[in-house]
């Protein structure tokens, strides 16, 4: 068919803010709980696992892996036709444009460790719940704890540029006026989500 | 002595040469710009080490920003040479071509690419007779407003230049081609009705289109289109 690309990127920019988004903010809050200490973070961790197991799996595969891999397959294919230019025209949304690949690069490796490893080797495979002092754990390799707040601040800014780009594809900031209101938003957004990361990770040191 | 200005250049001896670099020195006088300097090149093509080399190729056409031809890469930015005032930018001055044009020799680039894109959106209205419009829509000032902007692009280019996702790597057609298919896609130009579908559907000021034909004035807010995503 003849717009087959036009459809198909409106699905990934759709799926990418609403999803995808939708999921890393739930990541924040939930993570965020590990800052009142280890006996509330668990007991909301418990909370998630008295969903019943099909509906739980339902929403994993359904809500959260197939848009994963749509719109990190699709976006894969996106990536390798930018001919990324910030050195030569340094203009904020070519920088913009060029992060938005690197973040997504990033994290492709990033998700495969932290999914692999978190939720498809030790709760899956192992069976392990994850719980505060799993991720106390895992978190006192310095490396590993850099690793993860990077991942984190590359998926934040990923999802609040996606704001803006999002905002300009379907048509509601169409001036230049507009989009620099939004973009000023979702960039206080993204140092805001930033700074809420290094304070939940900092928690697994405090207590 | 007079003052000299001095211009890095990057040339190409042809379509598939490797590129290099050759410095000239030009004498500055007030209100210089780069088309003119490299008139002064052409006329004397000595580079500062004193060796005399084929003149540089480059083109231009109406010397007052209407036209497109004079893009090149100046001091890293793609823009118009005849409007860059020496005044104005860093010196030395660095002359590239855009390089997401195939390049012909030196500055001079094959632009067709764009013309070609402009071809496939059927990017004109045929004028093969005379219609009244005396009748047409009132048009609402913010649709004519942005209407006219677009009317002013030149097909310099800059634009493509600028954006990631143009290149060979992508069959995106820029984001030039792209505004000027908000007002003729999806119309049968060769209709002789064809003004005033336009005026209807497209919302495209008569007046306007005739001059993307025949006159064009630069436009620089359509830079605002480029990287998206
Ligand atoms: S839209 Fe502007 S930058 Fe692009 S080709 Fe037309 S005049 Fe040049
Ligand atoms: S010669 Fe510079 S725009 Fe025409």
């Amino acid at each position: 068919m003849f717009h087959t690309t036009f459809y198909v990127r409106r699905l990934h920019s759709l799926c990418g803010l609403l999803i995808l988004g939708f999921f890393i903010l739930e990541h924040i809050g939930t993570n965020s709980m590990a800052l009142a200490g280890p006996a509330f973070f668990n007991g909301v961790m418990g909370m998630v696992e008295e969903i019943p197991k099909p509906i739980f799996y339902s929403i994993e595969i359904g809500m959260y892996a197939v848009p994963f891999l749509f719109h990190g397959l699709y976006g894969i294919y996106i990536a390798l036709q930018a001919n990324n230019n910030p050195l030569r025209f340094g203009y904020l949304r070519n920088w913009n444009f060029t992060l938005q690949r690197w973040t997504a690069w990033f994290l492709v490796v990033f998700l495969i460790w932290h999914i692999g490893y978190l939720r498809i080797y030790l709760k899956g495979v192992l069976g392990n719940p994850i719980s505060f002092e799993l991720l106390q754990n895992m978190f006192s390799n310095p490396i590993v704890a850099i690793l993860y707040v990077l991942g984190m601040w590359a998926a934040i800014f990923h999802f609040c540029n996606g704001i803006t780009t999002f905002c300009m594809t379907w048509g509601i900031t169409k001036g230049p006026r507009a989009q620099n209101v939004i973009s000023l938003i979702s960039m206080g957004l993204c140092a805001a989500l930033c700074l809420a990361t290094v304070a939940f990770m900092s928690s697994y040191y405090i207590y | 002595m007079a003052e000299k200005v001095r211009f890095i250049i990057e040339r190409q001896d042809g379509p598939n040469d490797k590129p290099y670099n050759q410095e000239f020195d030009v004498d500055y006088r007030p209100g210089l710009n780069v088309v003119a300097a490299l008139m002064e090149i052409q006329k004397n093509p000595v580079t500062v080490d004193g060796k005399r080399v084929a003149p540089v190729t480059w083109e231009c056409n109406c010397l007052e920003k209407v036209c497109g031809a004079c893009m090149m890469v100046i001091n890293g930015r793609a823009r118009q040479a005849c409007c860059a005032l020496v005044d104005e930018i860093k010196k030395p001055i660095h002359l590239a071509p855009a390089r997401t044009f195939p390049v012909i020799r030196d500055l001079l680039i094959d632009r067709s690419v764009m013309f070609e894109s402009l071809k496939k959106i059927q990017g004109w209205v045929e004028l093969d007779g005379s219609w009244d419009v005396k009748d047409a829509p009132i048009q609402n000032p913010y649709t004519a407003q942005t209407a006219y902007e677009i009317s002013h692009c030149m097909t310099c280019g800059c634009c493509l230049e600028a954006c990631p996702n143009v290149g060979p790597q992508s069959d995106f057609i820029g984001p030039a081609p792209t505004v000027f298919s908000i007002f003729t896609r999806s119309e049968n130009l060769t209709r002789p009705n064809v003004l005033t579908r336009l005026w209807k559907r497209a919302a495209l000021p008569v007046a306007a289109t005739v001059k993307i034909a025949s006159k064009f004035a630069p436009n620089l807010s359509s830079l605002q289109l480029t990287s998206r995503s």
